[in-house]
């Protein structure tokens, strides 16, 4: 048999891939008809895998800068090299920063932890996608007492209510979104909140199209709807009145004006209320929200935390609230201790010319959002681990090659907390080491002892470290698709809280000399910076025909606008920002966009680069990020 | 006609794994999915398998296969070239009917055209086919709405029939007679015709209670989809729900798009890879000078359509090319297999 059991490793879904292989080349996919998420299913990437693992463009062997180009070198003289070098550099003092990556195993994450605060004795740690993801883990530690999903995937198969804010799943975890319409085919009431007409807006039951911004105001209006019916009803569930925050959670909720409201939002009180009633009719109630990158803001969040436990259906078995990760183990580096602790970041340390940085350690970065790419490239030593070629190679002075997640034994966290085992199926290409045997080297040269042999003792390691996955062994994640951490490690699961809330009612920061609000959209075959998909050939291909319709990027408005404008699909614009900034860019004309609003897709470089980049906004604030920009014809 | 034991027959494939590269049914014991694959040394394939998840095409035309290596020395001024694909005999033991059908739409594509395409050539010449009847449907077939189960009736070397005591063994090629002849099998009485007969009816009985996932009058919708009158709203409304994963196309036995793309290797050679390829994706149709003549995922989705259904296309397959093997309704993340979208096309034509 040829076809060997794994987890995608292409999003945070988690579905279950087969890969074909002869043990040496993986030669094709299929899916697993009996995972209990994917369904037999997979997404245009996950079907591709075979041409990402087939890549030439692998890092095969260790590599040194030697005047100023990489040469190869052994294992020993780059890890000895690593060694002296970092040795002179004080992580004690943020000398020295690692950058991890959201798609490494847990193994390799716990190792690379270890190695940054025992070896390196540094603080500062940070993973690519983790200000939109620490959002979302501190806002469900706040509501639920622990930091991950309510939950999971399959209640999507059972629920009678779901909410999906923002995003669209569709796109960015296809496979949830499969299953999303197949709950609404079967009578789920399937309700979106999103400012374009996405995808699974135009699959959804219900469509809010809101006005950018005003997600938290439209939840919040959703909640003091549901809060008056069962007032008036006399409802009395639970004993939601008792929890914290309730009183100025409710408080805050009656303030909300409707007039300000559907000037704000766009979108009436009354609709809200006949979706309130609905809403609590519903037995179980499944809410979904894009975490990551470009996930949503702290206070969307939270008035989603918030609303979630207002309908008192959380403790359904039907019922999630799930922080849905572009990224397959985005929860799993969080559950691993690598995201950034608080005064110590390392994205705030490269973006600080003054801050004592000196050398950098990164794992498997995305290689379109190079930030502060001056600051890495002056730094004395920058060390990059990672399977597949990438920019961040030119700024390295020492490579590692790692294996490809199917050629080496390690553990995924997909987005509502299963775990699950892939095995090493196929031998690497080259001299590639899993991450956790490369940071043991480094470790055992600077003096330190871990004596793992296998990544199965690396996870015995974080079973004892890391309580969530106390239960859990290689051996018992070997049998099924995956555990699901247990919830009960945390003291304080179970015991809900409200999130302190305080209404306003965003004005759209457009005027009349900039009266577009720009953001950033979603393009189908992007994806993760397109640093794997552009080494495939067919999902490649289908971004490339993107770029060549629209080669300098483009930007999407709808018909009544570009009429307005004067301008037609494919025409050149001007888009100047209330910053400055402008780019010429290629007008896309699209009926599933508001007036007023212009989506920009994540995906084209100097889009990040040049334009975007000048907007920390752009980052922090995620999918709710609006840039005031005026369009003109060229 | 021929009558073996189960002895018999596992004795054949056994021989024939000296010679030949032998696939058959195997059953993954980690999650209890069905492959056909490559079979290892002494393993036998299991002919009371289910439907194979994955379709038989993967050994003709496999979804990733390296066709071509060529390599310049600029020095020498020399162009070498490689073939990369074999040429090894295989013996494709209890094939299901509909995948054989889907291979006979293949062959058609790939050979029986004004082109022969050489690399699937390669794969089938030396390919010997042998069908299994199937005793019982799964939930996802449909063949007896295709024609193309639960019997082969055609285009197989060799066909087995499981009767209660025995393989009723039937040959429909002169390879499948020599092979017969070869090994003096035991001449099957006439009356063994019934006996298969009955077992397919029997099969056939048990569809109504068990293959219930899909149900398509195909033939009611090839009118509507070849006259053109399926109305823009239905295609739209399948649009809306495709995720363009290009599942359907790959697991469809008869879908026979591919992509070629040359691959450069470290140094001064270069690879050609074939992919397996699918109308859903827009950049399948963008012609050189950007003009995409099906740009709406809807019109991209009804394209496949036409090519299973239509007439126009079914004349060169000489069949529809939909054989109802229901894949495509199992792979696919919105509701849009086959079999659904005859549904939709049906409930227009009803309302």
């Amino acid at each position: 048999m040829n076809y060997q059991a794994c987890v995608c490793n292409l999003c945070g879904t988690g579905c279950g891939q087969f890969l074909k292989t002869d043990g040496t080349r993986v030669l094709g996919v299929a899916p697993i008809v009996s995972h209990p998420v994917s369904k037999g299913k997979l997404c245009v990437r996950g079907w591709h895998a075979n041409e990402l693992l087939n890549t030439n463009e692998r890092i095969t062997t260790p590599l040194i800068r030697e005047d100023g180009r990489l040469r190869e070198a052994s294992l020993d003289e780059a890890v000895s090299l690593v060694v002296r070098r970092l040795g002179e550099c004080n992580g004690a003092a943020d000398e020295i920063g690692l950058l991890a990556s959201a798609r490494s195993s847990n193994e390799d994450g716990f190792a690379l932890r270890r190695l940054a605060r025992e070896v390196f004795k540094t603080h500062l740690l940070g993973v690519g996608a983790e200000a939109g993801h620490r959002n979302s883990m501190d806002s469900l530690s706040h509501a639920f007492g622990y930091p991950g999903a309510v939950g999971d995937l399959t209640r999507i198969d059972k629920a009678d209510y779901i909410l999906i804010v923002g995003t669209d799943i569709a796109r960015q975890n296809p496979i949830i979104g499969g299953n999303l319409h197949a709950a609404q085919r079967r009578g789920a009431r399937l309700v979106s909140l999103s400012s374009s007409r996405t995808q699974m807006a135009k699959l959804s039951t219900k469509h809010f199209q809101q006005k950018p911004g005003t997600k938290a105001l439209v939840l919040n209006a959703l909640a003091k709807a549901l809060h008056a019916l069962r007032t008036v009803n006399h409802a009395r569930h639970a004993d939601i009145d008792r929890l914290a925050g309730y009183t100025q959670y409710v408080n805050a909720l009656r303030t909300i004006s409707s007039v300000a409201l559907e000037n704000a939002s766009g979108i009436r009180y009354e609709e809200i209320e006949e979706e309130a009633q609905i809403l609590d009719a519903a037995r179980s109630v499944v809410i979904l929200f894009p975490s990551g990158i470009s996930g949503l803001d702290k206070r969307t969040i939270e008035a989603i935390c918030n609303l979630a436990v207002l309908t008192d259906r959380m403790d359904d078995p039907q019922s999630a609230l799930i922080p849905v990760a572009g990224i397959s183990n985005l929860q799993g580096s969080f559950d691993m201790g690598l995201s950034g602790e608080a005064g110590h970041s390392v994205f705030g340390s490269l973006a600080d010319p003054d801050s004592p940085l000196r050398a950098l350690f990164v794992v498997d970065h995305d290689d379109g959002i190079i930030r502060n790419r001056e600051r890495i490239a002056a730094l004395e030593l920058v060390v990059y681990c990672g399977a597949f070629r990438n920019a961040f190679m030119d700024l390295a002075d020492v490579v590692f090659p790692l294996t490809a997640y199917n050629e080496s034994d390690g553990t995924y966290t997909c987005a509502d907390r299963r775990v699950q085992l892939t095995r090493k199926n196929t031998d690497t290409p080259g001299a590639g080491l899993p991450g956790w045997r490369v940071y043991q080297a480094i470790a055992e040269q600077a003096g330190y002892t871990w004596g793992w042999r296998d990544a199965a003792e690396v996870f015995l390691a974080i079973t004892d470290a890391i309580p969530a996955y106390h239960d859990l062994t290689h051996h018992r994640l070997a049998k099924g698709f995956g555990i699901h951490w247990d919830i009960t490690a945390f003291p304080a699961a179970g015991q809900m809280k409200f999130h302190e809330v305080q209404i306003d009612y965003p004005k759209s920061p457009t005027c009349e000399e900039f009266p577009f609000a720009l953001m950033v959209g979603k393009g189908r075959h992007f994806w993760h910076q397109n640093n794997l998909m552009r080494k495939t050939l067919i999902p490649r291909r289908e971004y490339d025909q993107t770029l060549l319709l629209y080669p300098q990027g483009y930007v999407e408005i709808c018909p009544e606008d570009a009429q307005k404008l004067k301008v037609k699909d494919k025409w050149l614009v001007h888009l100047t920002s209330s910053t400055g900034t402008s780019m010429k860019i290629a007008v896309k004309v699209s009926p599933d966009v508001q007036p007023g609003t212009a989506y920009i897709p994540y995906f084209i470089k100097n889009m990040i680069s040049d334009f975007l980049i000048r907007y920390d906004n752009a980052f922090s604030a995620g999918e709710e990020s609006i840039i005031p920009v005026r369009i003109e014809e060229k | 006609m021929y009558l073996l034991t189960t002895q018999d027959i596992n004795d054949l494939a056994r021989e024939l794994q000296k010679t030949h590269a032998v696939y058959g049914p195997q059953v993954n014991a980690q999650t209890g999915q069905v492959f056909f694959d490559l079979l290892a040394e002494s393993e036998l394939p299991d002919l009371d398998a289910a439907i194979p998840s994955m379709p038989v095409k993967e050994i003709l035309f496999p979804q990733m296969e390296r066709i071509l290596k060529y390599s310049y020395d600029a020095q020498a001024q020399r162009v070498t070239l490689e073939k990369q694909y074999g040429e090894k005999p295989k013996v494709l033991f209890g094939l299901r009917p509909c995948d054989l059908a889907g291979i006979q739409c293949l062959d058609r594509f790939f050979l029986g055209q004004e082109f022969v395409d050489d690399v699937y050539l390669a794969h089938r010449r030396q390919s010997l086919l042998i069908t299994n009847t199937c005793t019982r449907p799964w939930d996802q077939c449909f063949c007896v709405c295709t024609h193309t189960g639960p019997a082969a009736d055609e285009g197989f070397d060799l066909d087995l029939t499981r009767l209660d005591d025995g393989y009723l063994v039937q040959v429909g090629s002169e390879k499948g007679q020599a092979l017969a002849d070869a090994h003096g099998w035991k001449t099957a009485e006439h009356r063994r015709l019934a006996e298969k007969a009955a077992v397919v009816d029997r099969c056939v009985e048990r569809f109504p209670d068990q293959a219930k996932d899909n149900k398509a009058w195909i033939s009611r919708a090839m009118n509507r989809i070849t006259t053109g009158f399926v109305k823009h709203e239905i295609w739209e409304y399948i649009g809306q729900q495709c995720f363009e994963c290009g599942a359907c196309s790959f697991v469809c036995p008869s879908c026979s798009c591919f992509n070629i793309e040359d691959v450069t290797l470290c140094g001064d050679s270069c690879e050609r890879l074939r992919t397996r390829d699918s109308c859903s994706f827009s950049g399948y149709t963008r012609m050189a000078g950007d003009h995409n003549p099906r740009a709406p995922v809807e019109d991209r989705r009804n394209k496949r359509f036409f090519c299973k259904l239509s007439y126009t296309q079914s004349k060169k397959y000489l069949r529809p090319g939909c054989v109802g093997c229901g894949r495509c309704q199992l792979v696919c993340p919105g509701d849009i297999g086959l079999p659904n979208v005859v549904q939709y096309i049906r409930r227009e034509t009803t309302e």
